[in-house]
């Protein structure tokens, strides 16, 4: 059976969507799992209802593997999980209200399993994280400089990197990538090329915007919700 | 127009007056030093006055940090616990040691100087931290230099002096976007982009036990990687006498590499 990752984020307390989405994915064709790249809380809405069915699974939902997001870390920062540090970003940005609704719309019972969640997976070669190696909330888009992109997959370790961040949805291939070296020290000089194998970085989307990555093939499909019963011609269902 | 680039004092008076004389002698009036004034040398008070006298321009360094802020370089900074047991009674003493006046000094020292397309700094444009070693990963020095906004990256950090000239590069990008019908494929050609390390005055690592430091030649745009011998009895029986570790005086009058350097050294500290 063919096997597939989906991958969202952004949903911020949406769990109509998350229930959507997990419709879809009954009814896409393979052994799928299921990662949730973060931003699953957020100030514009109660996300208590979203956060027990991640916590707890219904019967017949695939099961969600979790990291958390820039909103998360926003969350902990401001409820003393994050030592001295408070919701600094999320204040400079939005202001105190906006941190006020974020602590309001959370309940603080949640807050244990939100700080147990990681900063990213790293899957067979992949790195799974909700900004970038660098920082939760580094910001990869299709514009991002490459040398950026390379610096952020190289610090994985890793030859893909499944970025939320931007909430856009992408797929960018970095290839044929060639820079000569040239060395001067006390032992006298020496030359290098150095290339690089394939890397890519992807964009998963946000909201009811998702990704489908089929491991074997190397292939991205950006959906959205309600896309797989559209496409069922296309191989999802 | 010449000007001399030296890096990782480390207290070590001796090196510094001898490295000073060096650069004087040529007739260079412009010096810069990349900070780590302080730090397992046993004159850490008249290294820091000898710069201010000379009102070197300075950037800090992560020892000048670490006596300010405390200790926030992790375990694996050090190739072993006794390494890091060494480094952190080396750390007490020189806060106990460096007079008030002084810590100030290394407190008001910047991060980085930016002089037109050349940026000067301890570690790395990331952190004083960070090590850019001769051998690192090509594309990401390019990346540590490109994002900066210079064109020549000075650093030390590393203790081992080098000229790294990274060019002739380039890169295709291919775009899948969200509409899976729309598709880019660019090739993109690479900046070219130099880093220098400037190694170090009071600490070598380079296998020798010279002081080293650079000269650049910005007309030529020629940097010189120099070598300076200096009095190693003079700092190794002083750092006896300061109850120092002796195996910091061992290592200099051997020039050994390996004492205090990380298996890791690519690794930035996060804590």
């Amino acid at each position: 059976m063919i096997e597939r990752w989906a991958l969202l984020s952004g949903l911020m307390g949406d769990l109509e969507t998350y229930e959507l989405i997990q419709k879809d994915l009954k009814n896409t064709r393979g052994d799928i799992t299921l990662f949730v790249l973060g931003d699953v809380v957020g100030p514009d809405k109660n996300c208590d209802a979203l956060l027990n069915r991640l916590v707890n699974p219904h019967r017949g939902d695939l099961k969600p593997h979790c990291i958390y997001g820039w909103w998360e870390e926003q969350l902990l920062a401001e409820s003393g999980y994050r030592g001295e540090r408070k919701a600094d970003a999320l204040r400079l940005n939005k202001g105190d209200d906006a941190v006020t609704a974020l602590m309001n719309a959370v309940d603080p019972y949640y807050l244990g399993w939100i700080s147990s969640l990681e900063f990213g997976f790293v899957e067979l070669d992949c790195g799974l994280i909700h900004g970038s190696s660098k920082d939760v909330g580094d910001i990869l888009t299709m514009q991002t400089p490459p040398l950026t992109l390379l610096d952020r997959i190289t610090r994985l370790n890793v030859n893909r990197l499944f970025t939320a961040r931007s909430k856009q949805q992408f797929h960018l291939e970095l290839t044929d990538a060639v820079v000569d070296s040239k060395v001067k020290d006390l032992n006298g000089k020496r030359n290098q090329e150095h290339t690089l194998p394939k890397r890519a970085v992807i964009g998963i989307g946000a909201g009811a915007h998702y990704t489908l990555y089929d491991v074997g093939s190397d292939q991205t499909h950006f959906l959205t919700v309600g896309d797989v019963t559209k496409s069922r011609g296309r191989g999802f269902a | 127009m010449k000007h001399a680039v030296i890096s990782c004092l480390h207290a070590n008076l001796s090196a510094v007056e001898a490295v000073l004389g060096d650069i004087d002698r040529q007739g260079i009036e412009t010096i810069t030093c990349l900070g780590d004034l302080v730090g397992y040398g046993p004159q850490p008070n008249e290294v820091v006055e000898l710069i201010r006298d000379r009102k070197i321009e300075t950037c800090q360094g992560c020892w000048d940090e670490d006596i300010i802020d405390g200790l926030d370089a992790c375990d694996c900074s050090y190739p072993s616990q006794l390494a890091e047991r060494r480094g952190h009674m080396a750390h007490q003493w020189t806060t106990e040691k460096l007079t008030d006046e002084n810590k100030k000094f290394l407190a008001s020292l910047p991060t980085s100087i930016r002089r037109g397309r050349s940026l000067f700094v301890h570690g790395s444009p990331n952190s004083q931290h960070e090590y850019l070693l001769p051998d690192m990963d090509a594309f990401a020095a390019l990346e540590r230099v490109e994002m900066s906004g210079a064109d020549t990256l000075f650093c030390g950090h590393t203790h081992l002096p080098y000229v790294r000239e990274l060019g002739n590069g380039s890169i295709r990008v291919n775009i899948k976007n969200a509409s899976d019908r729309e598709r880019e494929d660019i090739k993109m050609t690479l900046p070219i982009r130099r880093i220098v390390n400037a190694g170090s005055v009071g600490e070598p690592r380079h296998g020798g036990v010279n002081a080293t430091y650079v000269i650049h030649d910005d007309i030529k745009n020629d940097v010189e990687i120099r070598e300076v011998a200096y009095d190693i009895d003079r700092t190794c029986e002083a750092i006896i006498e300061a109850g120092l570790p002796h195996v910091f005086a061992w290592r200099l009058s051997n020039g050994f590499e390996f004492a205090e350097l990380a298996e890791d050294a690519s690794h930035v500290c996060e804590r």
